[in-house]
């Protein structure tokens, strides 16, 4: 089986980049259809993916999408359907930004604004590192969990127990860290 | 340095004004960002992938001959044994190099010698700093200043030996019809060159004939072959007839590749699917638009007739339709059609909407004549 990794936006690429890098997911590059994971909404609009799935010839694939609230459904090309045997949703709804309120404990201070502030307004509000406040660029997130990957891995294993709200069908990113 | 735009006058069969423009030009999206383009300079995008597509005898390898006459000049400063006159031949050529645009005017013309070298004439160097501001006036005459005259150069070395300094692989020309026997000398000077590993030769090998295992160079013309399990001494000659033309021509692609990969030149192929597995094709598109794998910004740029690898781009102003007439001439799908971007623009192509379509009229009229 290949996983097809696609990722919503670039910074939820960044996140799986640093996991896969180290070493933190419980699969590893090999697995990853392409050898690595996708910035791809959908796999129409993305030849990058449809290469890939191209040059596969298996018929094994697993999509794993991974974005915040996911409620763009993901359509499978006529021609990749007997591709896929499965489509999973890893969400980190609201916002990926919940990543950074975590590790800075600060969702206690967002939960009181929430009505009022999104995730990543609040971040770009109140997280910085060092004198750069968040911009909601991939660098600020390469920067701030790029060489700190325990303080990542404890903020996804952290938003799931406080965020144990996800619909059945919505997975956490903390089920694909490896734990051993 | 990073090659953006030339224009030129008397080149080959082209339409005067001839103009290919390397920037990417229309909306660009994150996923473009990540696939499609490489950011050279902040806000300055160009093609990781450019393709040239048209009928038979439209062009398309005059355009790269032409790019590949850009690229001579800025890595060699030079311009020799090319196919082509140089005689009248004028060339605008513009490109981005540690922060500043410059821009490059000169007419060539052909030494009197019997080397096929051409002579740099009436050569104006010009310049700016780059800014982001000011993308929109890239190519803009008057925002460019004269640099001032360094000294003087051999009249067959060009003035953008002032600038870039250094000779340096800008660019490699693939071209289609190969170069036979010599292929294998090729290949192994590309390994020592470039010093690519040969466990990659011999994985490449493996894509494509995986009863090769072993390759050796012991002299420029002799070879040491294991093949299927049994050692062999072979001449370049023998060789070749032991491994096919497309095999050949594959292991040399397929190391270049890598060398442009690694080094970050752009690779320029013509007739990219000539010989080779759709997958093969495919996969080289995929490994240039792979930022894990091409680190150093190196760019592919091909002709086909295989309009499917169109539908692996996801832009459309990174490719360009060239049209014969009196002249050559090219078209850019993006500037120069209203495209249907919910269709798949192979099926565009086979639907005539570039005008690339064979002559329906004349197929049947062989047929005709084939029925009598």
């Amino acid at each position: 089986m290949k996983r097809l990794i696609m990722c919503e936006g670039a910074n939820e690429l960044e996140i799986v980049r640093i996991l896969l890098a180290n070493n933190r997911l419980i699969f590893g590059e090999d697995e990853l259809l392409g050898l690595t994971p996708y910035h791809a909404r959908q796999i129409t609009g993305n030849g990058q993916v449809r290469t890939e799935l191209n040059i596969y010839p298996g018929n094994d694939v697993l999509i794993m999408r991974i974005g915040d609230a996911q409620k763009e459904r993901l359509k499978i090309p006529e021609d990749y359907k007997g591709k896929i045997i499965g489509i999973e949703k890893y969400c980190t709804k609201p916002e990926l930004e919940m990543l950074f309120l975590i590790a800075e404990d600060k969702v206690a201070e967002f939960e009181k604004n929430k009505s009022t502030v999104k995730p990543k307004d609040f971040a770009k509000m109140h997280i910085s590192l060092g004198r750069k406040k968040y911009d909601n660029s991939t660098k600020f997130y390469k920067d701030y969990f790029g060489d700190r990957v325990d303080i990542l891995v404890q903020a996804i294993l952290e938003y799931k127990r406080i965020k144990s709200s996800h619909k059945k069908e919505e997975l956490y990113l903390a089920d694909l860290i490896d734990l051993k | 340095m990073k090659l953006l735009y030339v224009k030129a006058k008397n080149f080959k069969n082209c339409i005067e004004g001839y103009t290919i423009d390397l920037v990417a030009k229309s909306r660009k999206t994150a996923e473009d960002k990540e696939y499609e383009l490489q950011e050279i300079a902040p806000d300055l995008y160009v093609y990781n992938t450019m393709a040239f597509i048209g009928k038979n005898a439209s062009g398309k390898t005059s355009a790269l001959e032409l790019l590949d006459a850009c690229y001579s000049i800025l890595g060699d400063f030079r311009l020799e044994d090319k196919h082509y006159d140089y005689d009248g031949v004028e060339l605008e050529i513009v490109f981005y190099h540690a922060g500043f645009i410059y821009k490059y005017e000169c007419l060539l013309s052909t030494d009197i010698s019997l080397s096929n070298q051409a002579i740099f004439k009436e050569e104006k160097l010009y310049r700016k700093k780059y800014y982001k501001s000011r993308i929109h006036e890239l190519y803009e005459d008057s925002s460019f200043e004269k640099m001032d005259e360094y000294g003087t150069l051999p009249e067959d070395i060009s003035k953008v030996f002032f600038v870039l300094e250094k000779k340096s692989t800008r660019a490699i020309y693939f071209e289609s019809f190969g170069n036979g026997a010599e292929t294998y000398r090729m290949i192994f000077k590309a390994l020592k060159n470039y010093s690519i590993d040969t466990l990659v030769l011999e994985n490449i090998m493996r894509i494509f004939d995986d009863n090769i295992e072993h390759l050796q160079s012991l002299d420029e013309h002799n070879y040491r072959l294991v093949f299927n399990g049994e050692e062999k001494y072979l001449s370049d000659s023998q060789l070749i007839y032991i491994l096919s033309s497309g095999t050949t021509k594959g292991l040399l692609l397929y190391t270049l590749m890598v060398a442009s990969l690694k080094e970050g030149f752009d690779l320029l192929v013509d007739e990219v699917e000539n010989h080779f597995h759709k997958t093969l094709v495919e996969n080289m598109i995929s490994l240039y638009k792979d930022k894990s794998v091409n680190k150093k910004n190196a760019s592919l740029i091909f002709t086909t007739h295989y309009c499917e690898v169109l539908d692996q781009m996801g832009r459309q102003d990174n490719i360009w339709i060239c049209k014969s007439g009196k002249h050559v001439s090219l078209s850019n799908m993006y500037e120069d059609y209203q495209i249907r971007t919910e269709l798949l623009k192979s099926k565009q192509y086979y639907n005539n909407a570039f005008q690339t379509a064979v002559n329906y009229e004349e197929l049947m009229s062989l047929k005709r004549k084939l029925k009598e």
